[in-house]
């Protein structure tokens, strides 16, 4: 086993737990700010994936940045239009089953949506983010080290958003104290849409990025929305920073699993991970209480 | 300024208030005294937009606000400190007090000026400017609530039992703020209590609800003296 293999592992493990920290996040958006969880959060993911891969730049023959940018617009009304047809309706039912079910279905339609758009079978963009980069010894695929670049400038740039900005600041105010925050005068209707919008656009994100990982298909973001919320359970959830510790580890020590037991055993890694977790720590490795 | 006139509120199929009528003029303070459960808090939330109005109307300064949603009465002036204080628990003392002038574009150098004068009023709060509002005693959370509502120079302010679970102490530092306010930047004030001699003392004219009906108003001095409020409110 030598040096290099190891920190190849553990950088390819990086990309992909910054991956499941995206999708983390992408979900603590709307759990903060409404209280409840998204359970069509992947099926946006796939939908992000789809509108750039199928639509914009198979179909319409884009270059890639504009095609991203059309994926992340056409997912930012997505999202404010999800938020004014399903969360804000029913946020304030007598039950929160009634939202939690909404997202359910909407997760059907979206995955149906895309079987009558785009086909049933999987497809891919021929070269789009493929190669290597090679720092001695050791080899970087492109894809990753996109992956970890724009995951790392998206963590920023949402930082510098909710704490310097009046509307990400309204956020915070809507997520601790609705009632109050309707009292210093924030519309608290359209500040919920404005944040599952921003949550359609971190999914659009990551639908392009893991475009290149596995190809485009009805099934490819099952397994990364359920090690998404993983990492939110092992970081601390509903906390940004134990989104991105909790993702991270995850998929640095799913990598390094590969080492000691077979390969086809290491999607188990981050459930039995979770289930401990759960069990001994359940606010998580950076224990923010709620 | 304020006029509220013969307004019906329901929760649901529940009557709560009953063309209950109340006006507010200028640099005054008016208290509106009660039970629990006459309908106090329904009022304050119903002026404010939160409770809906099915009949009657509300207006504020000539302009009609009858069910206005409650995020836009701010930028009308007015602000409502609510029962049970209300404090954002995450955030700092001092980020409170600028959530507080959400509805204000000012200038850094205003801010500033803002804070001080609400650390005038309450120095505790300046000692701890930089401690979450969640780990403060019920006592400062109120201040902070109150600052925080003064943060936006508001035209009205209306505080919900401010006086709630606070010790005597601090009960009476909580109504000389509340003096102090009205007489500093002449703001008028409704000030709904339990303590209904405290809030009849400070204040110049009183509203009494009685099972969502308005059963007793006029200057507060000559309901003090009246023997019937002295036996319901006062304790004899």
């Amino acid at each position: 086993m030598s040096f290099a293999m190891i920190m190849q592992l553990i950088i390819s493990g990086i990309a992909l737990g910054f991956i499941y920290s995206m999708v983390s996040i992408e979900y603590t958006l709307i759990f903060n700010s409404t209280g409840l969880l998204n359970f069509s959060h992947d099926k946006l993911i796939m939908l992000g994936a789809y509108a750039f891969a199928g639509q914009f730049v198979l179909r319409m023959g884009c270059g890639y940045v504009v095609a991203t940018i059309a994926t992340v617009l056409s997912m930012f009304i997505t999202g404010i239009l999800i938020a004014k047809g399903i969360f804000n309706p029913l946020r304030n039912m007598a039950s929160p089953i009634f939202a939690v079910i909404g997202t359910v279905i909407m997760g059907r339609i979206i995955k149906e949506l895309c079987r009558i758009i785009w086909g049933a079978t999987a497809f891919n963009i021929p070269g789009f983010m493929k190669g290597t980069f090679k720092f001695g010894s050791i080899v970087i695929t492109r894809a990753n080290t996109y992956i970890i670049i724009v995951a790392v400038l998206l963590v920023i740039a949402l930082q510098l958003y909710f704490n310097h900005t009046k509307s990400g600041k309204a956020m915070h105010c809507v997520q601790q104290n609705k009632t109050a925050a309707t009292l210093m005068g924030i519309n608290v209707s359209q500040n919920i849409n404005i944040t599952i919008g921003i949550s359609a656009v971190v999914c659009s994100i990551i639908g392009i990025l893991v475009i290149s990982l596995f190809s485009v298909s009805l099934t490819m973001t099952n397994m990364i929305g359920i090690k998404g919320f993983a990492a939110g359970v092992i970081g601390g959830f509903g906390y940004f920073p134990g989104c991105i510790v909790g993702g991270v580890l995850i998929g640095i020590l799913e990598n390094l699993s590969t080492l000691v037991i077979p390969s086809i055993y290491k999607d188990c890694v981050a459930f039995v991970l979770m289930i401990v977790f759960l069990l001994v720590q359940p606010k998580g490795i950076l224990g923010h209480k709620k | 300024m304020l006029k509220v006139s013969d307004i019906n509120v329901f929760y649901g199929k529940v009557q709560a208030l009953f063309d209950v009528s109340m006006e507010v003029g200028e640099n005054e303070i008016v208290s509106v005294i009660g039970a629990n459960g006459a309908g106090k808090t329904t009022l304050m939330k119903s002026i404010i937009g939160i409770n809906k109005t099915q009949t009657g109307g509300i207006e504020f300064n000539g302009k009609n606000i009858t069910n206005q949603k409650p995020h836009i009465s701010i930028y009308d002036g007015i602000v409502y400190v609510p029962e049970g204080r209300e404090v954002f628990p995450e955030m700092s003392v001092e980020i409170n007090l600028e959530m507080g002038a959400f509805s204000k574009k000012y200038s850094s150098a205003q801010m500033q000026e803002h804070k001080e004068e609400v650390y005038q009023l309450f120095p505790r709060l300046k000692e701890r400017a930089k401690q979450k509002a969640g780990t403060l005693s019920g006592g400062e959370q109120q201040m902070l609530a109150i600052g925080r509502g003064m943060m936006s120079d508001p035209a009205l302010i209306l505080f919900d039992e401010p006086s709630l679970g606070l010790a005597p102490v601090i009960v009476d530092e909580m109504f000389d703020a509340i003096v102090e306010i009205n007489k500093l930047k002449n703001t008028p004030v409704i000030i709904v209590e339990q303590n209904a001699f405290m809030a009849m003392s400070i204040s110049n004219r009183t509203y009494v609800l009685e099972n969502g009906k308005i059963s007793h108003s006029g200057l507060s001095s000559e309901l003090l003296e009246s023997p019937e409020i002295k036996k319901a409110y006062l304790g004899g």
